[in-house]
């Protein structure tokens, strides 16, 4: 078992508004509409059937999509405002990919040092420092010399996560992070999420891992064609679904043995 | 008398060796000695051209090619910025630019620019070597732009949006993150540009200069004239390229192996 150091707590927290968010591809209406908050402190699980704008609305909480209608405020920033400082915005937020998206030319370090050094501008020094620590914190203090295509899948994902912790974030958004691993370096990757949550992250997950939504989420939303269908306590949502859309996915996502088809 | 097939596939090997070393000794035995000893490797008479084609000639092969390469490297990445840009006009300039300077061949940019330019500004009059820097940096800027575009393009769009996630300026993640990756992916064919670069410096013989600024190749014609030696200053100078183009491969290859290393 992976070994995760105890996590002091207390990280700063904002939360995250959406109103009326709309978002299309030429004709092709992605996200019709959808109103969502995250509260400081929260964490909040996106859940889904593939295609229903899950990820294209986490990708729009930092601007990775440009929303076409509606408004987003994260933090103090309204990020929908064409005057807002992104960049400054996203140094607050961080963002971890179904594909890693480590540096593949920077070692596992410098992968956590380089924006500490080139956008926050700390010193080298204290930017190890930061990066050791939350190495520490992910299990991987000792590899700190090794480059990523050195590293496991799941331990790749865990350095992509003390990456984005280096910035001091006081939001997490997670896009299907355990969605491109091998089954048996899937547990390492929630296990660090577990504990990210229970020392007061905030957090956004897109995710397809049901009882990890069901153990750690405060809130459960369940989107389907660009709409947010269903939404309330973990629990609730996926032990117990009210709409016949949520209660027709959970059924194929738990039970995948046993879906029947139409002929 | 059948034969098993490694039989055959021996058989089959002999053939072709026996056809390959013979049609070399049929051409070596057809070549007249005397004649070709006396026009191509007649190095007894080079002494004239000695130590200058080495001393001056080299010397101004490898600075041309330097500069120009240095000139093209830089304008060629403002170029493939501005291919990728999405204000249109930087767009269609590049695509101009490079369409129009890699389709016409670089001696017509040469005299263009060793003609043109002291007729169309009176009074101006650039030096010989300026006028081939210039000229063959902007030809090969339009093919290193080509080159790193595809470069660029090539390092994957989460790589980017990685960067840009943590705060990064578009710039920042462009000259952190995306740019070193590409220089590995460009590397094999940015080498192609050099050793492209080292034998058009030769061109400059079309344009008048005084001996100092000679390079390898205008030695070797001026010494077809002058040292009665038929073309073995042409032919010394052709493997004075060899010397410097070959190493550049090797150099290349040498660092294409150590990136593979540290590559995903």
């Amino acid at each position: 078992m992976t070994h995760i150091s105890n996590i002091p707590a207390n990280f700063k927290a904002s939360g995250v508004s959406i109103t009326g968010l709309r978002k299309s591809y030429g004709s092709n209406e992605v996200l019709k509409g959808i109103d969502l908050e995250v509260k400081p402190g929260e964490v909040v699980c996106l859940i889904g059937p593939s295609g229903s704008g899950k990820s294209t609305l986490l990708r729009c909480v930092n601007l990775l999509e440009k929303p076409n209608e509606g408004k987003i405020h994260v933090g103090g920033f309204e990020t929908t405002d064409p005057d807002v400082d992104l960049d400054k915005m996203r140094q607050n937020v961080g963002m971890v990919f179904q594909q890693f998206n480590l540096f593949p030319h920077l070692t596992v370090t410098q992968n956590c040092t380089v924006a500490q050094t080139k956008v926050l501008k700390r010193p080298a020094a204290q930017a190890k420092e930061v990066a050791q620590k939350n190495l520490d914190r992910v299990g991987l203090g000792a590899f700190g010399d090794r480059y990523p295509d050195e590293l496991s899948g799941g331990q790749q994902q865990r350095v992509a996560i003390a990456r984005a912790l280096s910035m001091d974030p006081t939001l997490m958004l997670f896009d299907e992070p355990t969605s491109a691993l091998d089954p048996e370096t899937v547990g390492e990757v929630l296990a660090i999420m577990r504990s990210l949550a229970k020392a007061g992250m905030t957090m956004l997950v897109v995710t397809h891992e049901m009882s990890f939504a069901k153990e750690v989420a405060d809130r459960v939303i369940f989107m389907d064609g660009g709409v947010v269908v269903e939404e309330g306590i973990a629990q609730d949502v996926i032990g117990n679904p009210q709409q016949p859309r949520t209660k027709d996915f959970l059924k194929r996502v738990l039970d995948p043995t046993h879906v029947e088809i139409d002929t | 008398m059948a034969m098993t097939t490694r039989q055959r596939a021996r058989l089959s090997k002999i053939v072709q060796i026996i056809i390959f070393v013979g049609v070399i000794v049929a051409v070596l035995l057809k070549v007249d000695w005397k004649i070709l000893g006396s026009t191509f490797f007649a190095f007894d008479k080079l002494g004239p051209i000695f130590p200058e084609l080495i001393t001056v000639g080299l010397k101004n092969t490898l600075y041309y090619t330097a500069i120009s390469f240095a000139f093209g490297l830089v304008l060629g990445l403002l170029l493939a910025l501005m291919k990728m840009a999405s204000f249109a006009p930087y767009r269609w300039f590049a695509t101009g630019f490079i369409e129009f300077f890699r389709g016409i061949p670089a001696i017509l940019v040469l005299i263009t620019f060793g003609y043109g330019i002291p007729t169309a500004f009176p009074g101006t009059n650039w030096p010989q070597p300026v006028v081939v820097m210039v000229s063959l940096g902007l030809v090969s800027a339009a093919y290193i732009a080509e080159t790193l575009r595809a470069g660029l393009q090539a390092v994957p769009k989460g790589q980017s949006e990685a960067a840009r996630s943590l705060g990064m300026p578009a710039w920042r993640a462009m000259v952190t993150i995306v740019i070193p990756q590409a220089f590995k992916i460009v590397l094999p064919p940015m080498t192609n540009e050099v050793i492209l670069l080292t034998k058009d410096s030769s061109l400059a013989f079309i344009l008048g200069a005084s001996m100092a600024q000679y390079e390898m190749t205008k030695f070797g014609r001026d010494g077809i004239t002058s040292l009665g030696a038929g073309i073995t200053p042409l032919i010394v100078a052709g493997a004075l390229y060899l010397v410097i183009t070959v190493p550049l491969s090797l150099i290349a290859r040498k660092f294409e192996s150590r990136s593979a290393r540290t590559k995903r």
